[in-house]
Parts: C-alpha cells; sequence; structure tokens
C-alpha cells in the first residue's frame, strides 16, 4: 500500500440524506451520511439488501442525486454540475462494474472495451488500439472479436474490468462483481482488481456481502439502515 | 468525429436488426406515405406535361367553331360556308375550313374499312397542320370531283405491305368511286380538333351530299394570325358565323378554355394525392414513434449502462434519432422506387409518356425524413431525460 498524504482525498462525503417518497411517507434511505476516501485506498460497502448500500454506491458514481449534503469527487462539487459535466465526470473519474455485467451484446468484446473513449470523440483506431491493449491485461485478447454471449461469466466480468480500466478512472465503483460466479473465478477476478487497485494506484470500493472479499481490502464500511459504520479502519 | 460516425454507423445496422419484425410495419407505413408523395409529384408532372403537348401539337392559334344540329326553321342542311364574307367581317384570319363528317365504309381491293369521311375545303392543311407523304391535297377546283386524300393510318390498313395503296387508286364509298391524290403523313391527335387525321378519308365538301344528303357542316377550324387575342377573335367570330350558317347558336371551342379545365383537373388530382400521401406519412411517422419507444423502454438497462460509461444526454438523444431516421430513411428509399413505379404504371394506363420528374425523388426523400426526425424526437428526448439510477434499476 503506497502512503499517501492524509488530506490526499478523492471522495468526501457530508452529511449526505436521501429519501425516496413512498405514496405519502417519504421513507429515509441514507441518514447524515458522512466519509472520506483516499486516493487509492480499497474499500468494501457491507449491508444487508436494503440497507441503502446501493443508493450510496450510485450516489458515489453519480448515477443518482442525494437530497442534502456535500459531495466532493475529485476536486469537482457534484451539488453545483450540470448533467453534462456529470457525464464527464463519470466519463473521466469513474469506472463502473456491475453484478450482471452489463456489457453490449450486439458489440464485440473489443468494442465494448472502447465504447467509454467513444463519448470523448478519441479516434476508433486509436480508441481500438488502447481497448486490444486493455483486452490483452485482462487475459483476453484472443477473445477480442467475440460477442459477449460466446464468453463465460468471468471472461464477461473480465471485459467489464477492462471497459472501467479503458478511460484511466481514479474510482473503480465494482457492485457485487463476483456475485454472478463461481468460487474459483471469483477469486480471480478479486485478485485481478486488487492487484489493478495496487499496480495502478486506482482508487476501488467493493459492494458485497461476503466477509471473505471484505476482508483482502483496506477498508470495510457497513450500512445499516443508512447509517455508515467502519468496521475496520485503514491501518495507517 | 468521423470515427464517431463510422462506430454509430456500425451499430446502427446491428440495432436496426434487432428492431427486427416491429419495424417492418413502420416501414410499410413510412414507405406508403414517401411512395404517394412521390407518385404524386410525378403523376402531376406527366399530367401537366402531357396537357401541354396537346396544346403544343393544336397549336395556341387555332380555333374550332362548333355549329349545333338543328338549323334555324326553314334553312336547309348546309355544305356551303362564305369564307370569304367572314374574312371580311372579321380580320387576320389565316384559314378557315368549314368540315362535314359522316361515318361510312369504304372499300379497296376487297378490303372493307369502317371509316370516318371528312368533307373538305383547300383550306383544311393550313387550318390544322395537315403535311402529305404523298400526292397533294384537295384544291378549290376539285369541290366537284370524286378526289380523296386518304389518313396515314387508314392507307396502311386499306394497302398490304405487299401491295400499299398508292396515288391513282380508287377507293370505293357507297356507290362511287374516289380516286386517291395523296395521302398524309402521320399526324398526332389533338383533343381539340374534332377530326382524327389518320383515320379518315378526306373528299371535297361539296361531294358529300352525294352520298349522305342530310350532313352538314358541323366544325369550323380557323386558324388566326399569330399576334391575335384568340379569345377577342373567338368573341368577334360568333355572330357572323351565325348569320352565315343559320345555326342558332355557335360554340366556340380555344385551347385555353381546355387547357385551364385539364390543370383545374390535375391539380384537383394533385392536391388529393397530396393529402393522401401526407397522411399517410402521419401514419408511418406514429409507426415509427410506436417502434421507437418501445425499442427506448426495451433498452432502459442499456441507457444506464451508457449514461453510467460518461454518455451525456445529446449522445443518447442522437443515438435513437440515428435509428429512427435509419429506419425512416430505408422506408424513405423503398417508398421512392415504389413511388415511380407506381407513377410509370399510372402513365402507362393512361397512355402517357413516363418521364420522371427530377424534383419528385429528393422532395418525397426528403419530406420523409423530415417525419422521420419530427416523430422521432420525442422517444429520443424521453430516453435522453431517463434518470442514470432508473434506467439501470431493473423492472
Amino acid at each position: 500500500m503506497t502512503q499517501m498524504p492524509i488530506n490526499d482525498y478523492l471522495i468526501r462525503l457530508s452529511n449526505i440524506y436521501k429519501s425516496y417518497q413512498h405514496s405519502d411517507e417519504s421513507l429515509s434511505i441514507l441518514n447524515n451520511v458522512s466519509m472520506t476516501i483516499n486516493k487509492g485506498e480499497s474499500c468494501a460497502l457491507l449491508g444487508a439488501s436494503g440497507s441503502g448500500k446501493s443508493t450510496l454506491l450510485n450516489i458515489l458514481g453519480l448515477l443518482d442525486c442525494a437530497d442534502s449534503g456535500e459531495y466532493c469527487l475529485a476536486s469537482h462539487d457534484i451539488f453545483t454540475a450540470t448533467p453534462d459535466e456529470l457525464a464527464a465526470i463519470r466519463n473521466r473519474h469513474i469506472g463502473f462494474i456491475f453484478q450482471s455485467f452489463n456489457l453490449m451484446p450486439r458489440l464485440s468484446a473489443l468494442d465494448n472495451v472502447a465504447l467509454p473513449l467513444r463519448y470523448r470523440n478519441t479516434p476508433r483506431n486509436q480508441a481500438q488500439q488502447r481497448a486490444l491493449h486493455m483486452l490483452a491485461q485482462v487475459g483476453l485478447e484472443q477473445r477480442a472479436r467475440h460477442r459477449p454471449a460466446d464468453l463465460s461469466g468471468g471472461q464477461r466480468q473480465r471485459v467489464a474490468i477492462a471497459r472501467a480500466l479503458i478511460g484511466e478512472p481514479s474510482l473503480i465503483l465494482a457492485d457485487e462483481p463476483t456475485g454472478n460466479l463461481d468460487r474459483r473465478t471469483a477469486d480471480e477476478i478479486m485478485e485481478l482488481l486488487l492487484s489493478l487497485n495496487r499496480t495502478r494506484n486506482v482508487t476501488l470500493i467493493v459492494v458485497t456481502h461476503d466477509p471473505a472479499i471484505a476482508s483482502r481490502l483496506d477498508r470495510q464500511v457497513r450500512v445499516d439502515n443508512g447509517v455508515l459504520q467502519e468496521i475496520c479502519p485503514c491501518p495507517r | 468525429m468521423s470515427a464517431l460516425g463510422t462506430l454509430v454507423l456500425q451499430e446502427l445496422g446491428a440495432s436496426l436488426r434487432a428492431l427486427g419484425k416491429r419495424s417492418v410495419l413502420a416501414l410499410i407505413g413510412i414507405a406508403i406515405g414517401s411512395s404517394s408523395v412521390v407518385a404524386m409529384i410525378n403523376i402531376g408532372s406527366n399530367a401537366a406535361e402531357e396537357a401541354s403537348m396537346i396544346f403544343k401539337g393544336m397549336g395556341v392559334t387555332t380555333l374550332v367553331a362548333q355549329l349545333p344540329e338543328s338549323t334555324r326553321v326553314g334553312s336547309v342542311a348546309r355544305l356551303t360556308l362564305d369564307t370569304d364574307q367572314l374574312r371580311a367581317w372579321v380580320p387576320n384570319l389565316l384559314n378557315i375550313a368549314p368540315t362535314a363528317q359522316t361515318g361510312s365504309s369504304v372499300t379497296f381491293k376487297g378490303r372493307t374499312q369502317y371509316t370516318q369521311l371528312v368533307g373538305s375545303t383547300a383550306e383544311l392543311p393550313g387550318a390544322m397542320g395537315l403535311t402529305l407523304r404523298e400526292g397533294r391535297f384537295l384544291s378549290a377546283f376539285d369541290q366537284g370531283d370524286t378526289y380523296a386524300v386518304v389518313g396515314h393510318r387508314l392507307a396502311e390498313d386499306l394497302g398490304t405491305a405487299a401491295d400499299p395503296l398508292r396515288i391513282g387508286d380508287r377507293i370505293r364509298v357507297d356507290d362511287y368511286l374516289f380516286q386517291v391524290i395523296g395521302i398524309l403523313r402521320n399526324q398526332p391527335d389533338s383533343l381539340l380538333i374534332p377530326v382524327r387525321a389518320n383515320d379518315s378519308l378526306f373528299i371535297p365538301l361539296a361531294g358529300m351530299r352525294r352520298l349522305n344528303d342530310s350532313v352538314h357542316i358541323r366544325d369550323v377550324i380557323i386558324r388566326v394570325a399569330a399576334q391575335q387575342d384568340i379569345s377577342a377573335t373567338a368573341a368577334a367570330l360568333t355572330d357572323p358565323l351565325k348569320r352565315l350558317s343559320g345555326a342558332q347558336d355557335v360554340d366556340m371551342m380555344i385551347p385555353q378554355q381546355l387547357m385551364e379545365g385539364m390543370t383545374r383537373q390535375t391539380r384537383t388530382f394533385a392536391y388529393l394525392l397530396m393529402a393522401l400521401g401526407g397522411l399517410s406519412l402521419i401514419g408511418g411517422g406514429t409507426g415509427v414513434m410506436n417502434v421507437m419507444l418501445m425499442n427506448v423502454s426495451s433498452r432502459r438497462r442499456e441507457i444506464g449502462v451508457r449514461m453510467a460509461l460518461g454518455a451525456r444526454r445529446r449522445d443518447i438523444r442522437n443515438l435513437f434519432m440515428f435509428e429512427a431516421i435509419t429506419l425512416t430513411a430505408v422506408g424513405a428509399l423503398c417508398g421512392g422506387l415504389l413511388g415511380i413505379a407506381c407513377a410509370f404504371t399510372y402513365a402507362n394506363v393512361s397512355g402517357w409518356t413516363f418521364f420522371l420528374a427530377p424534383l419528385s425523388l429528393p422532395i418525397g426523400v426528403l419530406s420523409t425524413l423530415l417525419v422521420g426526425v419530427f416523430f422521432g424526437l420525442y422517444p429520443a428526448m424521453l430516453a435522453s431525460r431517463l434518470q442514470p439510477v432508473e434506467a439501470l434499476r431493473d423492472e
């Protein structure tokens, strides 16, 4: 673990509230959540379903908006950003990895990986070259022309990881990345994510309810009824 | 940008295939709309062209005075008209050709044809613009003779390839033998002029009485000097013609009137087609909108993922706009070809010569694309306004 200055944070959430309007009553999901994550840290988000950890992940990933509070990501104030700016921040700073992979079924693995670069207007040749390089890093350069349907679950998640990494993000958000994979493949995928975290100094946040996976990360944060609880603070 | 374009295009083909059977119906609607616009423009311009051909055929300086069957009580059916007197009363008349017609069978070397006998004077070729292939036309001195001039098609029908009709041959009409002194060139029929030159046998007007004593002058074909106002001349002719012929009424037919009638009819028809085209375009447009709405709702998750990967609202909007426009473009092109085929068939059935109106394809395709843009915009906007978290949420 590379040592970081203590104030070199990537994410700073303060006093985040989020509730959903359900018929007449409003349902509180996140209740005064504050949290700081430094560059290069890895952090597990634990919690039962319905605890609000998915909502927290959506807010962290700029897919959802908190009702009140402050959110600062890579020195951008998220609350004052326009939708286009949010899209640009997602494109440049965040790589998503989903439980169900969410690859475009009609695109080849290569085109799937190159997709984020399209939204930066990277020339096609260059985007494809970088995508091929990325696929090589996850060990799938032989499958570049395959469609997602022709790949195994583990291979699909590797393609998704390559897609998340191609934009050289500072943050990877993984929502139960191994939830749909068998034990051995899950280990491989986690190993890949952790090595990327170490070698590329990418901040890694993983939503999981597997304590074995959580224990391999620097920090473990439990979400319980909309409140955060640090289980194992980063030894620093 | 071009790299973006090719990538977008590449994905388009795939998405259209995915739209599949649903899009076929929308495609048909769009194609019908686009084809009726293209057909409308082509049929309209062909009709106008046809009308102007007729116009050219008869010449703008020709008019026809029609004398009714019934003459004033006491007057006999007449076969003469004092053209010199008429010329004296009304100036600037180049040719005045009174004609009388009756149907009869004619026989040549045992071949019989039913044909139209046209009692004519020497001025008829000038008034109608007839030209001769062989021989000469009836002159002012032939009125008492049994001479005949044969129309182009009639000459072909009466003769055979080995034994064509020649000058000097004799054709039997009733009990009379008429000597052929001239054969006409092929002559286009004109709507205005009541003489079908190709199928007629021209004989001296005065000689008509030999064959049928009730026949009388019905049409007077008049050519006016080019610089004259033809409507004013027609008005000036009415009274003198009544006086000279003894007819109670004279019907003047002038090319302009006929033209106006035809263009009015064409315009009505074009408007009807235009309304039809517009309606089916709207129908097709709603079809496109329906397909695109279903497309958007079945690909919500994909929209969410694209947004998570950094697609801006306009990227999502453009993605669906491109698909809607591709769908309509395919429909517009099919419709364009179908429309030309329809116009071609219509022209053939109407006996017109078909030609492609140069603007019909661009206008038809462009208006269809506009409809596609209009009806594609709402689903595309809807897709682009989705919140990423809503789009990603499982149904």
